[in-house]
């Protein structure tokens, strides 16, 4: 396979201003086939802007993207027959019936056979468990039911790669854990683009993501090195007896950068900061047993959090500004 | 699940894609619901309720004055025609405008503009789909079936058919001028999203223009204005002081101008 099929979104040093104000700079996106990629930042970070650029509702003012190769503001309508599209807060025609705006989503990619297009159309009422409001004008429908419609229009293409805004900000838990299902169920036949302000759902199917903070892009990898650390790797130590002759030794140890002792109900946790993985991986243990007088009982790389890793771009970026 | 592959892709070329199925969103708007009866009823009591009281009460109420002259220079066909083409210039050109003025605003005030063109919909698709549909229910409702039941009327009136020929330009004249107002509406709906801008550009050029015409003496006949002098004098095959087809290219060209100024303004805006 070409490798350059392998990836679904390319974008280079792309950009856009309103005025004075730059609401995305420079950014360099890839986004590769059949990943779940989670698009974080906070409010006003450009994340909208980013997936509105790519389905050519706006105009880039500095650079250029791809999504399958295709240029997005050349080819704009061939990029949108691949795409799904939920957004943050969608809007449908308020006296049509969730059914009748299926239909009409469906009709811009298919014009029959008329048996095929109703029966994609059930399967999504069903994938969502609106079946039972198919008929029903959607300006009756609650703020979680319209995003639940919203998710259903999205794959009614059933789409090489869905760009979701927010897809489970309006939903109650159960909602939530529905829409995580559903992107986990796609994974196989489709790419998803999606941002969210949950960190739990992006740790928990995400397998890339990036961290946009100011319309600049901060952090961007497989969310396992990302939680693995960005800069220098820490190893968590538990331990129990005196080890303070032990620290100093480990603290001289070349490939060291620190160590941070912390104290609890007898025990002593220590995280080590290493600037060489192989060497800590191959001597930091064997170092700390030579000492008979402490006792090892937990030893492992340390693993972030989401929440801490984003909290750590998105403040240093804003303390570096 | 039904695959991909058992569906026929729809084939439109990049610059008309989704034209089809948003003209049939349109029509469906117009047709399958009871907007349109509402509005064939409302403008046929407006319009040809004028016309059955021009043609029918006018001359019973003159009689029943006590100068029995009012009523024998009163010609009920002469003064009906001149009031549905003038009367109706304008009339029919304020319901282009109430009916098509939140066409475009309230999608984009809604977000439904953004949805629908996040589907693989050209611009120039969602323009002309309101506008074709918009249209053809103006040109039915508005134009075609108030000049038809008002033909009839003064039919009647006259004891036998009245000229057709006129009648029938005078009633192309009348579409024109309507068709303007609505491509007038529909373009500042792109390029403004306030209704109040809006309203107060098409009415503005409505009315305002009727005053201004009226100071402009035969340079009228270059503008839309001059609609409600031209129209009832082709109707009743008098003369004007220059071509009578004037105003009627002048008003097609406004018109296809306000396409083209909304068609360029709607392919660079931001969503």
């Amino acid at each position: 396979m070409n490798p350059s099929n392998d990836i679904m979104i390319q974008t280079h040093n792309l950009g856009k201003a309103y005025g004075q104000v730059q609401a995305l700079k420079g950014l360099d996106l890839r986004v590769a086939r059949n990943s779940i990629f989670g698009f974080l930042g906070p409010n006003g970070a450009g994340k909208t802007t980013t997936m509105k650029l790519l389905l050519g509702l706006i105009r880039p003012t500095s650079g250029s993207g791809t999504a399958f190769g295709q240029d997005i503001v050349r080819d704009s309508i061939a990029i949108r027959s691949r795409i799904g599209y939920l957004p943050q807060q969608p809007q449908f025609i308020p006296d049509m019936t969730a059914r009748e705006t299926l239909q009409l989503t469906a009709r811009f990619f298919f014009t029959g056979p008329k048996q095929a297009i109703d029966k994609r159309v059930e399967e999504m009422l069903d994938l969502v468990g609106l079946q039972d409001k198919a008929e029903r004008p959607v300006k009756g429908f609650s703020g979680g039911e319209r995003q639940r419609l919203g998710m259903a229009q999205a794959q009614i293409n059933h789409p090489d790669l869905l760009i979701l805004d927010e897809p489970s900000a309006a939903l109650d838990p159960i909602g939530r854990l529905a829409v995580l299902r559903v992107m986990e169920e796609l994974r196989e036949r489709t790419t998803i683009f999606y941002s969210t302000h949950i960190l739990d759902d992006v740790q928990q199917v995400s397998d890339t993501v990036a961290i946009l903070n100011h319309g600049q892009l901060v952090a961007q990898g497989p969310i396992e090195h990302l939680l693995a650390g960005s800069d220098k790797p820490v190893y968590t130590l538990l331990l129990w007896g005196d080890g303070e002759a032990t620290r100093s030794r480990i603290a001289n140890l070349p490939y060291v950068a620190g160590i941070e002792a912390a104290h609890s109900n007898g025990a002593t946790s220590w995280q080590v900061s290493v600037t060489d993985e192989a060497a800590a991986e191959k001597g930091l243990l064997r170092e700390v047993l030579a000492d008979e007088a402490v006792t090892v009982t937990e030893f492992h790389r340390k693993k972030y959090e989401l929440e801490e890793i984003f909290t750590s771009f998105v403040e240093g970026d804003n303390n570096g500004r | 699940m039904v695959a991909n592959t058992a569906f026929d892709r729809v084939q439109e070329p990049s610059w008309r894609r989704g034209f089809a199925n948003l003209l049939a969103k349109e029509n469906r708007a117009w047709w399958g619901s009871r907007r349109w009866w509402v509005q064939a009823g409302l403008w046929t009591l407006v319009v040809n309720g004028l016309m059955a009281f021009l043609l029918f009460a006018m001359p019973v109420m003159l009689q029943l004055n006590e100068d029995p002259s009012d009523a024998e220079s009163y010609d009920a066909v002469l003064q009906s025609v001149g009031a549905l083409f003038q009367i109706g210039t304008v009339a029919l050109a304020l319901g282009a405008i109430l009916l098509s003025q939140d066409q475009i605003v309230g999608e984009r005030q809604s977000g439904v503009i953004e949805w629908i063109l996040s589907k693989p919909v050209s611009r120039a698709s969602y323009f002309l789909s309101k506008l074709a549909a918009d249209a053809i229910a103006v040109l039915v409702l508005l134009v075609g079936l108030q000049s038809a039941i008002a033909y009839g009327l003064i039919s009647l009136a006259n004891g036998g058919l009245f000229p057709l020929g006129p009648f029938v330009a005078a009633v192309g004249g009348l579409a024109v001028n309507t068709l303007f107002y609505l491509a007038l509406t529909l373009m500042m709906g792109v390029l403004t999203h306030n209704r109040g801008t809006l309203l107060g550009v098409a009415l503005g050029m409505l009315f305002g223009g009727l005053i201004i015409g009226s100071f402009m003496g035969p340079y009228s006949l270059f503008t839309p204005w001059s609609m409600t002098a031209a129209l009832p004098a082709m109707a009743l095959q008098m003369g004007l002081p220059l071509p009578i087809w004037l105003p009627l290219c002048t008003t097609a060209a406004l018109t296809l101008l306000c396409i083209g100024v909304a068609l360029w303004a709607f392919r660079t805006m931001e969503f």
